[in-house]
């Protein structure tokens, strides 16, 4: 009641004819943070040397493959009206059980191919299981997903270091990182352009000359939140995602199964967590825990607020989401490369945060 | 009354619901205290519950602040962070003063008041953006955890905050109360006694302030007019404004109250551990919020006590002392947390008593 006076107060104030109004105004409006994401590109392209690359640009996204993956996670949780606190340490419990299963099998003296594909394996299916508790305990349970999730975020916390014993777990396959950090194409002008590796027998000594364009984690990120995309779009998971967060009770009487449903969307969080945690070892070569101030997942649900949805429910795109975790890649390196202290990042989130919720009640009828 | 429901409805579960009612929480601190004590070595000691209560200082403080905040229907994210900023600044106002040549103890109650003073900022900023901007909590609170943090880290510039007087230390590590067979009791100074004579500790100082803070919030949220209405603002928030409470500036005061007793905390870790840190509070927001929701209150606001969160700080604070004592490495204990917060928002469903 109370927020529909206000937004009704609201629109009549900003309700005065002007370029908000305006058409172009309103997709501004709209698309604010694709529009802050190209302005703050452009100023660092002027600020900081060496920041308009296609080298930088492939670092930022390459080393931002778990965020956004745990982005995409939070926005289906987000868009159900709930929230999945457990998807950082998730990541990490996922990341050190590969490590942990692939010094196991590597123990059984298999080759480095089937360690690496059944460590992976069997670490993106165990990592089902914390979805899977999470959505039975606010289904069945009726616990809410604040508080549930939050148990998760100990539990799998918990569950990680005492495997790894406090420390990242080392030893693993050396094709590990050759996989994760490898490129589609390696060109040297005027000399070759070669798929998937350097041509046979290229001296070590001019690497730093050859072009490496498209790494793998870029070809991952863009197939994974594509179908992800295209699922909550145009498939009738999306179509429930969005019915429930809009209204629960239409959702009932529309004949969605809301518990199985919700069960799912836990579910997929917690894979696409496990997901990211995976690959997170195909990346840095160790399985790695999550760390309290890491804060992925809230880094991960003020990306999704950023990009438009609301912790309400019923709103958000996989696309925003991603463009809300460049706007926070983009700003913590292009402020580093600009030779600003790397502490205003944390303070930025913070001021971009409520600008987009602002932003958010200023137009309620946009979006 | 309890009997005459009981025969009632004379069936097991009602027996038992009668029987423990909102007291469950209660008989499971005592049950894990007598296992621990069976279990753990040396755990059956007076001297562990002075350890539970000096270690658990800080988590007591942020369990109280999340418990207004959460009455209201919020969270605070920000506690944890607010700790750390606050035990910076207190170390280096404390240090500062002292180093202007100031008496310890004068320079010990101004930077504590200074930072007190200081550490209102964040809930203001978190009031006004939750009550008069209507951000939601989550959001405006996760805003101040990342300003807070930065404005930390640019102080100390990664690394620790310290150059605290000795005196500091002191207090931090000292007790309330002495007591020697043969020189008698005296207040938090070690009695001067010849060597290897045993001298008693009672209750560390910093304990004493917690407790004093708690005892008076505990007394305005059960007794005063400022308490009501932080119920009638949880309870239902379109009533309460149309019973007249000011809700906006209600909200505005929990918010500044939280982050008041964050920094208060914050003033307690930097003279327990002499240092100041931006992470200090970093692993406590499931300890608060898990010590608030095991204490029986929920989440969506309206109901939770002072009494029931300390019994639920006790129990983590139990849990985490007795696995220690018992030589398992302390990673049980997130589990052992997240699967007893989990639990207890559970039975208090099955358990429904009419609490008010």
């Amino acid at each position: 009641m109370s927020t529909i006076a206000t937004r009704a107060e609201g629109a009549t104030t900003v309700g005065r004819k002007g370029f908000l109004e305006s058409k172009a105004g309103r997709a501004i409006a709209r698309n604010w943070a694709a529009c802050f994401l190209l302005a703050m590109i452009v100023t660092f392209s002027l600020t900081g040397r060496n920041f308009l690359s296609v080298v930088n640009f492939q670092n930022v996204v390459h080393l931002q493959t778990l965020p956004l993956l745990l982005a995409a996670a939070e926005t289906f949780v987000i868009i159900t009206g709930g929230i999945d606190l457990s998807v950082g340490f998730v990541a990490g419990l996922a990341s050190v059980t590969a490590a942990k299963l692939m010094q196991v099998f590597m123990d059984a003296e298999m080759g480095a191919g089937g360690v690496i594909a059944l460590g992976a394996a069997s670490a993106l299916v165990l990592s089902l299981l914390p979805g899977l508790v999470n959505g039975i305990v606010v289904t069945r349970f009726k616990v809410p997903p604040f508080i549930a999730t939050l148990g998760m975020w100990g539990i799998a916390n918990g569950v990680a270091l005492k495997m790894c014993e406090g420390f990242p777990v080392a030893r693993l396959p050396g094709e590990l990182p050759r996989l994760g950090n490898g490129f589609l194409l390696y060109v040297l002008p005027g000399e070759f352009v070669s798929f998937l590796g350097l041509p046979a027998g290229f001296p070590e000594a001019r690497i730093r000359e050859v072009w490496r364009l498209v790494p793998f984690s870029l070809v991952f990120v863009l197939l994974v939140l594509g179908s992800l995309a295209f699922v909550l779009r145009r498939g009738r998971f999306g179509r429930h995602t969005y019915a429930i967060g809009g209204s629960l009770d239409a959702a009932i009487r529309a004949g969605i199964d809301v518990d199985r449903h919700l069960i799912g969307t836990y579910v997929l969080a917690s894979a696409l967590a496990g997901l990211a945690g995976v690959f997170n070892v195909f990346q840095t070569g160790i399985g790695n825990y999550t760390t309290f101030s890491s804060m992925y997942e809230l880094f991960a649900v003020a990306a999704v607020v950023i990009g438009g949805a609301s912790l309400s429910g019923g709103k958000g795109t996989v696309l925003g989401s991603a463009v809300g975790v460049l706007v926070l890649a983009f700003m913590e390196n292009g402020l580093a490369i600009s030779g600003v202290q790397p502490f205003y990042r944390y303070i930025m989130v913070g001021v971009l945060l409520v600008l987009a919720v602002v932003i958010d009640k200023l137009f309620p009828d946009l979006f | 009354m309890e009997n005459a429901r009981a025969i009632g409805r004379p069936k097991g579960a009602s027996r038992l619901r009668s029987l423990l009612g909102g007291r469950w929480i209660l008989a499971f601190l005592i049950l894990e205290t007598i296992f621990f004590c069976l279990t753990a070595q040396g755990f059956a000691h007076p001297s562990s519950a002075q350890m539970l209560l000096f270690y658990g200082t800080e988590v007591f403080l942020l369990a109280v602040a999340e418990l207004f905040v959460i009455i209201t229907g919020g969270i605070d994210l920000s506690v944890g962070y607010v700790l750390g900023f606050a035990s910076i600044i207190s170390t280096k106002l404390i240090t500062a003063l002292a180093n202007a040549g100031l008496p310890p103890v004068l320079a010990l109650l101004m930077g504590a008041a200074f930072t007190l003073l200081v550490g209102v900022l964040p809930g203001l900023v978190n009031g006004w953006l939750v009550a008069y901007l209507e951000v939601p909590p989550f959001i405006a609170t996760f805003s101040m955890l990342g300003a807070c943090h930065g404005v930390s880290e640019l102080i100390i510039q990664g690394i620790y905050a310290m150059g605290l007087p000795e005196f500091a230390g002191e207090v931090g590590n000292g007790h309330f109360l002495y007591y020697a067979p043969g020189a008698g009791f005296s207040f938090f100074s070690r009695p001067e006694v010849e060597r290897g004579t045993t001298v008693y500790e009672i209750v560390p100082t910093i304990v004493v302030l917690a407790a004093v803070a708690i005892g008076t919030l505990a007394f305005v949220l059960a007794r005063s007019r400022f308490g009501r209405h932080v119920y009638a603002i949880g309870g239902n928030r379109d009533a309460a404004v149309r019973a007249g409470i000011p809700v906006r500036r209600r909200l505005l005061a929990v918010y500044a109250l939280s982050s008041v007793l964050a920094s208060l905390a914050g003033i307690s870790y930097s003279l327990k551990y002499v240092s100041g840190k931006a992470d200090a509070g970093a692993s406590s927001l499931l300890d608060s919020i898990a010590a608030v929701m095991i204490g029986g209150a929920s989440m969506f606001g309206g109901s939770g006590t002072v009494g029931r969160t300390l019994v639920g700080c006790l129990v983590i604070a139990v849990l985490e002392l007795g696995l220690r004592m018992s030589g398992t490495p302390t990673f049980d204990k997130y589990i052992l947390v997240g699967v007893i917060l989990v639990a207890a928002v559970v039975v208090e469903r099955y358990l429904p008593e009419d609490r008010k």
